[in-house]
């Protein structure tokens, strides 16, 4: 089920908020763990199996490894192994069956299977759990339903943020419902709506439109490329907004995943704003138990690589999804040991080197095949003999150009910036506020309502990770 | 205050919420959408099967959408934030230029426009040495578009490919461009308007050497929400509709290769169906004969054609004692042979750049 769709917005929402505040406090996280079993199994009847073996697994390698802390370690890599074999089997066995086939010129038949949605996510969360346990960073959940809730919560089961059991932990156990958390929560949810409904969906209608150009040109190659960076931020952090909006309704208080990554002035910065759920899991489950910076510089070098590698084969089984890791890396490497300590005396170049970066970056991420990528950059860099300009891309800058202008806005921390300054001023600015939050909330509930009743392009990108 | 804000918001949001649940619950499903002349998704068949195979969850999916309740208002409301706010040209490839709507049929099909030439050549090829054939382009309104804004369809390409190939097939060909304008297309809809084709009748008797029409008395046939005219979602006046008559069409008889019964050139009563322009020979249909009892000369027109066929036909009819009208997109040769013999009849081939711009729709 997609949040932005009517059947969530309209059924599945309203129904599950008056039976959550209804219901005694002891009940509210039964509530959740039905309701979201029933929001996973809606899209996955029969995985939510995989879900629950998941959650009853990993409940018990917790269990045992605080009670046999002697064997922790084997029951730690035992559940390792389960969990990244149950991420492998379904996201990565056919990857491997091709590209077998292609260098041992063998015809291994793919298996074609149907990977469970948010897979890769689930699988991190109980990953962080069992390895926090073995590390005594928390204690082993003895409260299954707890625990399942915690797993399956369901805003942020499909696509993330990736959140860490201790971050809920005593939520889990008890949390808080007030006028002012549940409002917080709606409003956010509100703004992550219509990141994703008003500017994501149309970001990707652009792109749809110019990829599909009959007669190409290099402004629509660097123009897709730039509407498909601002489509997978909105839709992304707008899943991300809606989701830790959603968790604020019900009590739960999860980490922000982007800072405005745009704005960041390296690479090294971005990725400390960018899907930051994502890129702390790596750096606290991968990097640092490699030695992190403080090991030789070949090992340092090494770890680099295969951090970034482990990033961009998590977002997907493909040649083009494990250069974009190692794309960054590269950059990484060079801002660490080359120019990043120049980068800092470049005033606004910082800011247009590493926007430049990134979206070159997305579109290897965005590319069908590594040769798709190529073709595409060449497009950019106007080595495949395209025009510089066409009628056709003309219409479609014109057509979305007032999106493209509100989107860039949007990313940028402008309008928070105003926000922020008008609650300063005690008084009006506070009353205004007072009254332009529900309304804004509201307009964008009906606004959004009317996108999802007239569109054809909704999808989520994180879903396929 | 504060703590009033929050109470604001989280009630009307979960307000609107619950309200529309229940408005949905409440209000009836519809079968159809007039606006969008559409069939609207029922509520799914839910079977183990359904569930499984997730053709329930997808079919709800659009249940939920196409039953929403004030559909039409939302959909306004999306329409003009897409034109007025975010300064878009089109809302789902719709656009409004001078009142008129239009929608973008783009880019030029290349291979269709070829494909269109090769399907009317097979047409073609049964035909007798003794029918003299006759072509005609009908431009889509987005033709007269005075402006580059929008993308347009490569229309020089489109009249020289086809022109090229008939000429050496030796079709006798009627220009058409110069002889409509915009003022002769519906606003809302599609099509031209019947009592705008004076000048069509004209250029076609010419070249067809047909006599001189008669007068025709103009019926008014109230509004027309054309085609367009949903899909703009915007509250826009409709078009009237207008119908010629005269002793001549009045007298001839109607019938169809689907129904026994004789009927006229007219169906008034479609004027309140779901599409008016229908009221036209009773709408799409494969195989229409139309009878001429005025007309004792025993000639005999076949006419090719798409939906613009339909209101232009009935003008024609003066000429000939009998006219047979072949919709492609509905009938094949192989069938159609079997209910007609070429001979010595006249044969028009009478299709709009839509159609060349997608002929898979027509048949082999």
């Amino acid at each position: 089920m997609l949040f932005s769709s009517i059947t969530f917005l309209f059924y599945f929402l309203p129904i599950l908020l008056i039976v959550y505040f209804i219901v005694p406090s002891k009940f509210k996280n039964l509530v959740l763990l039905v309701f979201s079993l029933i929001f996973y199994a809606y899209g996955e009847p029969i995985y939510v199996l995989i879900l629950l073996l998941s959650c009853l697994v990993n409940f018990v390698a917790g269990l045992l490894i605080e009670k046999f802390p002697s064997k922790g370690k084997l029951i730690l890599v035992l559940t390792i192994v389960y969990n990244v074999g149950q991420l492998v089997y379904f996201k990565y066995t056919d990857f491997f069956i091709a590209n077998l086939n292609n260098i041992f010129n063998l015809s291994v038949p793919l298996l074609r299977i149907v990977m469970p949605i948010g897979i890769s996510f689930f699988t991190f969360q109980t990953l962080s759990y069992v390895i926090d346990v073995y590390r005594k960073d928390v204690e082993a959940s003895h409260n299954f339903l707890n625990f399942a809730t915690y797993v399956s919560l369901f805003p942020q089961l499909v696509a993330g943020p990736i959140v860490r059991y201790k971050t809920v932990e005593e939520e889990l156990k008890k949390r808080e419902i007030t006028w002012s958390g549940v409002a917080k929560g709606l409003f956010r949810f509100a703004i992550g709506l219509g990141k994703k409904v008003l500017i994501a969906n149309l970001a990707g209608e652009l792109v749809t439109n110019l990829t599909g150009l009959a007669n190409g040109s290099v402004v629509a190659s660097i123009l897709t490329a730039v509407a498909f960076t601002l489509q997978i931020y909105f839709d992304f952090s707008g899943y991300s907004d809606m989701a830790i909006g959603l968790g604020m309704v019900f009590g739960f208080h999860f980490k922000k995943n982007f800072n405005y990554p745009f704005t960041a002035t390296s690479i090294t910065d971005f990725w400390r704003r960018w899907h930051m759920s994502l890129s702390s899991f790596f750096r606290d489950y991968v990097y640092i138990p490699l030695g992190g910076s403080r090991v030789s510089w070949i090992k340092w070098l090494r770890n680099i690589l295969i951090v970034w590698f482990l990033t961009g084969f998590w977002h997907g089984a493909a040649w083009n999804f494990i250069v974009w890791g190692l794309f960054f890396a590269v950059l990484l490497i060079l801002e660490k040991k080359v120019y990043g300590k120049y980068l800092d005396k470049c005033g606004v170049f910082r800011y247009i080197y590493t926007i430049f970066f990134v979206v070159i970056s997305f579109v290897i991420f965005q590319a069908n095949s590594l040769g798709d990528a190529f073709y595409n950059l060449k497009s950019i860099f106007g080595f495949n003999g395209l025009p510089f300009i066409n009628q056709e891309t003309i219409y479609y800058l014109r057509s979305y150009g007032v999106l493209l202008i509100v989107a860039i806005l949007g990313s940028t921390p402008l309008l928070k910036n105003l926000v922020n300054k008008i609650k300063e001023k005690q008084g009006t600015g506070l009353k205004v506020m007072n009254i332009v939050q529900p309304a804004l909330c509201l307009v964008l509930l009906v606004v959004v309502t009317a996108y999802l009743i007239d569109s054809s392009f909704n999808p989520f990108l994180y879903f396929r990770f | 205050m504060k703590n009033s804000k929050d109470k604001i918001l989280t009630l009307s949001f979960i307000g609107f919420l619950c309200t529309f649940f229940v408005i949905n619950l409440c209000v009836k499903d519809q079968d159809v959408s007039v606006s969008e002349r559409r069939k609207l998704q029922q509520f799914p068949n839910v079977t183990l099967s359904t569930i499984t195979d997730g053709s329930a969850k997808d079919e709800f999916e659009d249940y939920t959408v196409d039953q929403f309740a004030f559909r039409d208002f939302f959909r306004r409301i999306k329409a003009n934030i897409n034109y007025k706010v975010f300064g878009m040209l089109d809302n789902n490839g719709v656009f409004i230029k001078d009142d008129y709507i239009f929608k973008t049929d783009y880019p030029t099909k290349t291979k269709s426009v070829l494909d269109f030439t090769k399907k009317i050549q097979s047409y073609a090829s049964s035909f007798s040495e003794n029918n003299h054939v006759y072509y005609a382009i009908i431009p889509d309104k987005n033709y007269y578009l005075n402006t580059d804004l929008f993308l347009n369809l490569d229309y020089d390409y489109m009249y020289d490919t086809v022109t090229s190939s008939f000429d050496k097939a030796g079709y006798d060909y009627i220009e058409l461009r110069d002889v409509l304008k915009l003022e002769d297309y519906y606003k809302t809809d599609t099509h031209w308007k019947q009592e705008n084709l004076a000048g069509v009748v004209d250029r076609i008797g010419s070249v067809m050497n047909l006599g001189a029409s008669s007068d025709y008395q103009a019926v008014e046939g109230g509004d027309f929400y054309g085609v367009y005219y949903g899909q703009a979602a915007l509250n826009l006046k409709p078009d009237k509709i207008t119908y010629l008559t005269n002793e001549i069409i009045n007298d001839a008889t109607v019938s169809y290769l689907e129904d026994t019964k004789q009927n006229q050139v007219y169906i008034p009563e479609n004027l309140t169906s779901l599409d008016s322009y229908n009221v036209y020979l009773d709408g799409p249909s494969s195989l229409i004969t139309i009878t001429n009892p005025h007309n004792t000369s025993g000639k005999e027109l076949i006419v090719y054609r798409d939906s613009f066929g339909s209101s232009l036909t009935p003008l024609l009819i003066e000429s000939y004692s009998k006219i047979t009208v072949l919709d492609t997109r509905y009938i094949t040769s192989s069938i159609y042979q079997n209910y007609l013999e070429f001979t010595n009849q006249d044969v028009l081939f009478l299709y709009s750049t839509m159609t060349l711009n997608n002929s898979d729709i027509l048949k082999n």
